[in-house]
């Protein structure tokens, strides 16, 4: 479900976070900012393929399928709605730059630990300081947002279970109250845990 | 002296959850036993600084947990009973990392201290993994390995097997009562376990109504659920 970090030592997974993140978000942007024409579909399919080929993982073209397989719903939706309201060229091209972008922006995380991650947000926050952002808060809170996604998924999962061995109908409105009763005893818990870690 | 309490009180909302307890204990490995609700998990948090005294006085490792809590939490570890709510990072080598954060550490030593961690939990081959797709009993080990990494001189565990099968309520108990330089308070409604610890604490309604030999604490315990 969740892009993952998949150990290497290519030259993107050495390269430094900062210069990285930067470098990604170039080309997202150059390919975000391509217009809606045939050839700028095939532009963006080519600079995905080539950021995949050249990046020095283990086995570019596969990652670049799973990556493309992990937004299908994405693709689906987008090409579905835009082909009866705008034509297929828009479609087509609109679709690939969006999908471009996430794919390449994927990179980052497939190349760089958590760790890592939060130790470059963590200095890319501290000039904020003086408006008393505290960048040591925020790069934690954006991590144990992110690996909380999936026990939330879980615990909904549960919820879910528990309502149908229950023989209660699927509704959101009985969905809801119990499912922020556990989200809301999981943050109570993790806030202990982090404090016993030595988080203030 | 490694626990020592004074007439201290805990109130949360508007019940006295721990009431006057007045204790000293000089053990290495410490049983809290108790029915629901009679405050082993309030005792616990106080000691490891989650929660604060309303009333009384308290040492943890000669420390007061009210004015010492950075120092403390520093020199002590907690373990809880829930694994998913323990892990913080996406893989289990980083999770075991963030315990060193406070730190700074240079690289190679920030390493060095976690492949060690990770070898003695038997974690080394899953230590690129995905936490979150662990089992329930290697996720417990994930918490335990990120707690013992500080290595701290009091491990306070509340309930820690409650959710694990036998296999794995065994091994987790084993390194925690395994002498590795480090003392342990144990919440636990295992009874077997709690007569491998030293000292047994039992707990009723917020007081403490008996302290000693565990074998002893427990057969009270028991002729109290009679
Ligand atoms: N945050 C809280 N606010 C109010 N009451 C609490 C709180 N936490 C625990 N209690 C109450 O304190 C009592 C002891 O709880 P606890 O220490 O968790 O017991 P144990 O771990 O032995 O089951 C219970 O009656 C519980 O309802
Ligand atoms: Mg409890």
């Amino acid at each position: 479900m969740m892009t993952l970090y998949r150990p290497g030592t290519g030259w993107l997974h050495r390269m430094a976070t900062g210069p990285k993140i930067i470098l990604l978000l170039l080309v997202v942007l150059s390919v975000s900012l391509l217009p809606a024409a045939w050839w700028a579909a095939l532009v963006a399919a080519g600079v995905s393929t080539l950021a995949y080929a050249v990046a020095g993982l283990a086995d570019g073209m596969r990652e670049l399928v799973r990556q493309i397989v992990a937004v299908r719903w994405i693709i689906v939706i987008m090409l579905a709605g835009q082909l009866l309201f705008l034509g297929p060229e828009q479609a087509i091209s609109n679709t690939s730059r969006v999908v471009a972008a996430v794919v390449i922006a994927a990179l980052l995380v497939i190349t760089t630990q958590v760790s890592a991650l939060l130790d470059a947000v963590e200095r890319g926050l501290r000039p904020l300081e003086w408006c008393r952002v505290d960048s040591q808060r925020a790069a934690l809170l954006l991590t144990v947002t992110l690996s909380t996604i999936p026990v939330l998924a879980r615990l909904a999962g549960e919820v879910r279970d528990a309502q149908r061995a229950r023989g209660a109908r699927a509704s959101l409105r009985f969905f809801v109250v119990p499912f922020l009763v556990v989200a809301l005893k999981h943050a109570d818990d993790l806030g202990d845990a982090l404090a016993a870690r030595g988080v203030r | 002296m490694s626990i020592r309490l004074d007439n201290v009180w805990v109130r949360l909302g508007d019940t006295d959850v721990l009431r006057n307890l007045t204790l000293q204990v000089e053990a290495r490995t410490v049983a809290v036993v108790g029915e629901n609700g009679s405050g082993k998990s309030t005792f616990a948090r106080l000691l490891g600084g989650l929660v604060t005294r309303t009333a009384g006085e308290l040492a943890v490792l000669g420390l007061d947990p009210g004015s010492r809590s950075g120092e403390l939490r520093r020199r002590i570890a907690v373990v809880f009973s829930n694994p998913d709510a323990q892990i913080v990072m996406p893989t289990v080598a980083e999770d075991v990392a963030f315990s060193l954060r406070a730190d700074r550490l240079s690289t190679s030593e920030l390493q060095e201290r976690v492949a060690v961690a990770l070898a003695r939990f038997g974690l080394t081959a899953l230590a690129n993994r995905p936490s979150h797709d662990l089992s329930g009993g290697q996720k417990q080990l994930l918490a335990l390995c990120g707690a013992f990494v500080r290595r701290p001189e009091l491990v306070i565990a509340d309930e820690p097997t409650a959710y694990l099968d036998a296999r794995n309520a065994r091994r987790v108990a084993d390194h925690l009562l395994e002498d590795a330089g480090h003392r342990l308070v144990l919440v636990t409604h295992d009874l077997v376990l709690a007569q491998r610890c030293d000292v047994a604490i039992l707990f009723a309604e917020g007081r403490v109504t008996a302290v000693g030999e565990p074998a002893a604490i427990v057969s009270e315990y028991e002729a109290m659920l009679r």
